[in-house]
Parts: structure tokens; C-alpha cells; sequence
């Protein structure tokens, strides 16, 4: 699933623990009960990539 | 549908909420957006006494897996310190047991519960909180309360929904990556920490006995280059054991957020940042919250106050009880991060050759002598 531009997240990669909704700068993340669901307006800062312990969230090269 | 309190999310912070509030007569509804509470799990499962105080409750071997006499810590070259009783005494629950219970435990008490049912936004009138929109398989649907209660843990959005700023940094959550492992030989009385630039950097590495060589291991991390879970492959390479469950999450560790309620709502635990710094223990902190909460809102309703001018009181009281605690350390916390791995092994044989109980202020004097840098930090702590 494509976060902004560049950030991709893996959701077979993801084990839904909602690190990356408590650093999204932009409040833009959701965590349901087996989604992460993402809302417009990704600033690319890489905050949720960096805390995401199973590495799920990348930055892609377009 | 319409409450007197509802309660957002049924772990720790949620249930002991839910208990004491309708244990002092307000009717509450809790939900949780999983279809099971307590799963999937997100904890080491280590807890003190101070828990089951807090909840007056015993500890049954329902839930806890292992009691624990002490704890034995590794500075980065090996340094080997134990520690006996008091602080790192304790109990390993089974969390997904023991989150159950407290959701029983609050149904007991009166209180209604709804799972799969995840909160999406919130009712507001003028600018007060007076209930949830929730989601339930698919369903939307409004419920009105008085007071609401965030107890929505690290991914909490709940508050945010108020106007309360509850998000952290990367340098405020430390990511965390653990295996349940079966077959691993460690002492089953004493918890085990790792500390070291390699092994779980701007963290520790822990290993939590539950009893019949088994144990949750597992490392805590600040870091930008790798996740948590390849310093937990890295740390149980060498181990002969079997993984039979992977728990990851976040911990705040930058101490309580800045304001824990508004007209109509109140944040606890996880969601509150009411976490211990420096060791990222926030069990017993979010009972302690929780039950504060519960109280407050169900003497809110009982006089007909909800709005921030009353709900001032839950931070209030907080803060007295445990608000220093949580100072403190996160003041350790602070000096634990300034340190590079070759200070900790100096810090740690220093300590290994001291009673720590009357550790002398010569000895230290004599310490700093030899090692100035430690000027600050002895002065940070004092
Ligand atoms: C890897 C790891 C190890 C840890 N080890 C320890 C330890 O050994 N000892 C210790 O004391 N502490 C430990 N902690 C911290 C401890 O787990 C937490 O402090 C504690 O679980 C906080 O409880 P809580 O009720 O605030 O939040 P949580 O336990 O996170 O519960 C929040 C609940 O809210 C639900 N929810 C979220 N959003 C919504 C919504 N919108 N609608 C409905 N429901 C929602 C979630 O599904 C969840 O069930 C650890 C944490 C981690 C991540
Ligand atoms: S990259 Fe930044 S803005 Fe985009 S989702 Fe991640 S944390 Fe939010
Ligand atoms: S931090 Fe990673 S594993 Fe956790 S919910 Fe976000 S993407 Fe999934």
C-alpha cells in the first residue's frame, strides 16, 4: 500500500502494533483491527519507517 | 445509545477504568476494536506488586506464569551486576490471561462491553466530548456519554480527536521486537537485561523467565539504521530454543504527555505516555492511572461535573502519586542515554565492587577522581 509518493508499506510485512500511528507527524495513520489504514497527506518524513520494528515500511524508488 | 462513561480500548488501562468506575455506581460501556482483548499480545509480561495492589486483587496462578526474585544485568563487555529483592522483584503474567480477567472482572462490576468495535471519531458540543462514533462489523453508530475515557494505547488517535497532542517522536518510542522461545535454559527466578550499542542500541536486550524453560526474549530499540526485530534475530542466534510467538510494539519513554484531560475526556496509560522511562514498565503505571480515571469519572457523574474544570483532578492526583516516579526516571533514563558502551563497563565494575545499599561517598569521590567524566552525571543525580 502507498503511503505518499515515495513511502510503502508492506502489509504482509506489518504485525499491526500501531508504532508508526503514534509518530505520524501528519496524524494520518489508522490502525484497525488487522489494516493500517492510511489517509491523504504523507509528508514523506520516514518517522513511521524508522520506528516500525519488523522493517514492514519502506521508502520506495520512484 | 447512551452512557454515563465509555471507555476506548480493553487492556490494562481500559479494564481497570471500567472497574472502578461502575464499582462506584456510573454505567459504562468499554470497547475494543480486536475481536479478543488482550491479543495480539504487545508486552514482556513482567509486573510488581504494585499491580495487584492497585487492582486489590491476589496474585492467582490463573495469570501469572512465574514469580521473579531479582534480576541479573550485562554491561556490554559482560560486566555481570545482581540484583535481589525490592525493586526488581516481581511476578510474569500471561498477558493475554491476565487482559481477560480485568475485561471479566469489569463486567462483573457492572460494566457492558463491545469487541470488534473500534471508535472512529468523536461527538462533540460545544467543543465538549459527549460520546463516540464507532465502527462495529461494518456498522456505524453513535453513542453519547458523558465522559469519555482514552485508554486506546500507543496507537491512540482518541485524544488526538480532542485536541490533546498525545503523538511521540522517534526518539521518544522505543521499538520493540520479542519471541516467546521454548526449550531455553535461564535461571527461572532472576529477569536478565543486555545493555550495549550492538546488541539493542538506545535500549536493552531482555530475557523474562515464565516458567518451564520458558521465556520471552526480546530487544528495545531507538535506532535509524535497523529495526528491532534484526537486533532480536542477532540476539537469539546462538540460542537453542524454539520461537512459538512474535510480539513487536512501541514503548514511550519520554515521560507523560503534556495534558491528560479536556472538557468531557480524560487519556490514560499507554496513550498518556504514562510509562516508566527507564525501563519502559507500564503495567502498574497504567493500572494506577486507569483506576485514578475510573474514580474521578464516576464522582464526575455522580455530581454532574464532566467538563475540564473537574476532570482537572484525575492529573492532579496523578501527579501526586506516581508523578515523581516517573521524573525520576525518566531522569535516569536521560543519563542512561548519554553514556557511551565503555562508560557503562566502567560504571558497571565500579558498582560490582560496591555494597550498593552503602555505597560511600568516598568510595564515589575516589571514582570521580579517576574518572572525571562522571562529574555530570554524579551531579545530574544528586
Ligand atoms: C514489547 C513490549 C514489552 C513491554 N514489556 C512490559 C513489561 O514487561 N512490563 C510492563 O509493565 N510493561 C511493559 N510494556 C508496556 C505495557 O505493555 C503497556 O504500558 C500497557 O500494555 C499499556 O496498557 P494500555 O491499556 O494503556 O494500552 P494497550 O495495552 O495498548 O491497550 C490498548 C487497547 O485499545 C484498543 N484500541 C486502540 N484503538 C482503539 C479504538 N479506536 N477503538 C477501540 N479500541 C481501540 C487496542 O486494540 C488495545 O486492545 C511493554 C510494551 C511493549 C510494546
Ligand atoms: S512518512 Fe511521515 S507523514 Fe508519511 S505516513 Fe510516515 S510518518 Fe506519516
Ligand atoms: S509499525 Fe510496522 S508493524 Fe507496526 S503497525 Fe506500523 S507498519 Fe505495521
Amino acid at each position: 500500500m502507498e503511503l505518499g509518493v515515495k513511502m510503502i508499506i508492506s502489509t504482509e510485512e506489518c504485525g499491526y502494533c500501531g508504532a508508526c500511528v503514534s509518530v505520524c507527524p501528519h496524524n494520518i495513520l489508522e490502525l484497525s483491527e488487522m489494516e493500517i489504514i492510511a489517509h491523504e497527506g504523507c509528508e514523506e518524513c520516514a518517522f513511521c519507517m524508522v520506528v516500525c520494528p519488523l522493517g514492514a515500511i519502506k521508502r520506495g524508488e520512484k | 445509545m447512551k452512557y454515563d462513561i465509555v471507555v476506548v480500548g480493553g487492556r490494562i488501562g481500559g479494564s481497570t477504568a471500567s472497574i472502578f468506575a461502575s464499582k462506584n455506581g456510573a454505567d459504562v460501556l468499554m470497547l475494543e476494536k480486536n475481536q479478543e482483548i488482550g491479543t495480539p499480545v504487545q508486552c514482556a509480561e513482567a509486573t510488581s506488586s504494585r499491580t495487584f495492589k492497585t487492582l486489590e486483587m491476589e496474585p492467582s496462578s490463573k495469570y501469572v506464569c512465574s514469580e521473579i526474585k531479582g534480576a541479573d544485568v550485562y554491561a556490554p563487555d559482560g560486566t555481570h551486576g545482581h540484583l535481589e529483592g525490592g525493586y526488581a522483584e516481581g511476578f510474569i503474567l500471561e498477558r493475554k490471561l491476565f487482559d481477560k480477567h480485568l475485561a471479566i472482572e469489569a463486567a462483573k462490576s457492572g460494566a457492558d462491553i463491545m469487541v470488534k468495535t473500534m471508535v472512529k471519531g468523536l461527538i462533540r458540543k460545544e467543543g465538549k466530548v459527549c460520546g463516540v462514533v464507532a465502527k462495529h462489523m461494518g456498522r456505524t453508530m453513535e453513542i453519547e456519554a458523558d465522559i469519555v475515557i482514552a485508554a486506546d494505547g500507543i496507537e491512540s488517535r482518541v485524544a488526538q480527536m480532542a485536541g490533546l497532542n498525545t503523538s511521540q517522536t522517534t526518539k521518544s518510542l522505543c521499538s520493540c521486537a520479542q519471541y516467546e522461545m521454548v526449550g531455553l535454559k535461564t535461571d527461572p527466578d532472576y529477569l536478565k537485561f543486555h545493555f550495549g550499542e550492538k546488541i539493542a542500541p538506545k535500549g536493552y536486550a531482555w530475557i523474562f523467565p515464565k516458567g518451564d524453560n520458558v521465556a520471552n526474549v526480546g530487544v528495545g530499540v531507538r535506532s535509524n539504521t535497523e529495526n528491532a526485530y534484526h537486533f532480536l534475530k542477532k540476539f537469539i542466534s546462538n540460542m537453542d530454543a524454539t520461537p512459538v510467538e512474535l510480539n513487536i510494539g512501541g514503548v514511550p519513554i519520554r515521560g507523560p504527555v503534556e495534558k491528560t484531560y479536556t472538557d468531557g475526556l480524560m487519556v490514560v496509560g499507554d496513550a498518556a505516555g504514562q510509562v516508566e522511562p527507564f525501563t519502559g514498565g507500564g503495567i502498574h503505571i497504567t493500572a494506577h492511572c486507569g483506576r485514578v480515571a475510573g474514580e474521578i469519572a464516576a464522582e464526575g457523574i455522580k455530581k454532574e461535573k464532566t467538563t475540564s474544570n473537574f476532570l482537572k483532578k484525575y492529573e492532579k492526583r496523578w501527579k501526586n502519586e506516581i508523578g515523581k516516579d516517573l521524573k525520576d526516571s525518566l531522569k535516569y533514563r536521560k543519563i542512561l542515554d548519554k553514556l557511551t558502551d565503555d562508560e557503562i563497563n566502567i560504571l558497571a565494575k565500579f558498582l560490582k565492587e560496591q555494597d550498593l545499599k552503602s555505597i560511600s561517598k568516598m568510595s564515589m569521590l575516589g571514582f570521580v577522581k579517576e574518572y572525571p567524566q562522571f562529574l555530570k552525571l554524579l551531579k545530574d543525580l544528586l
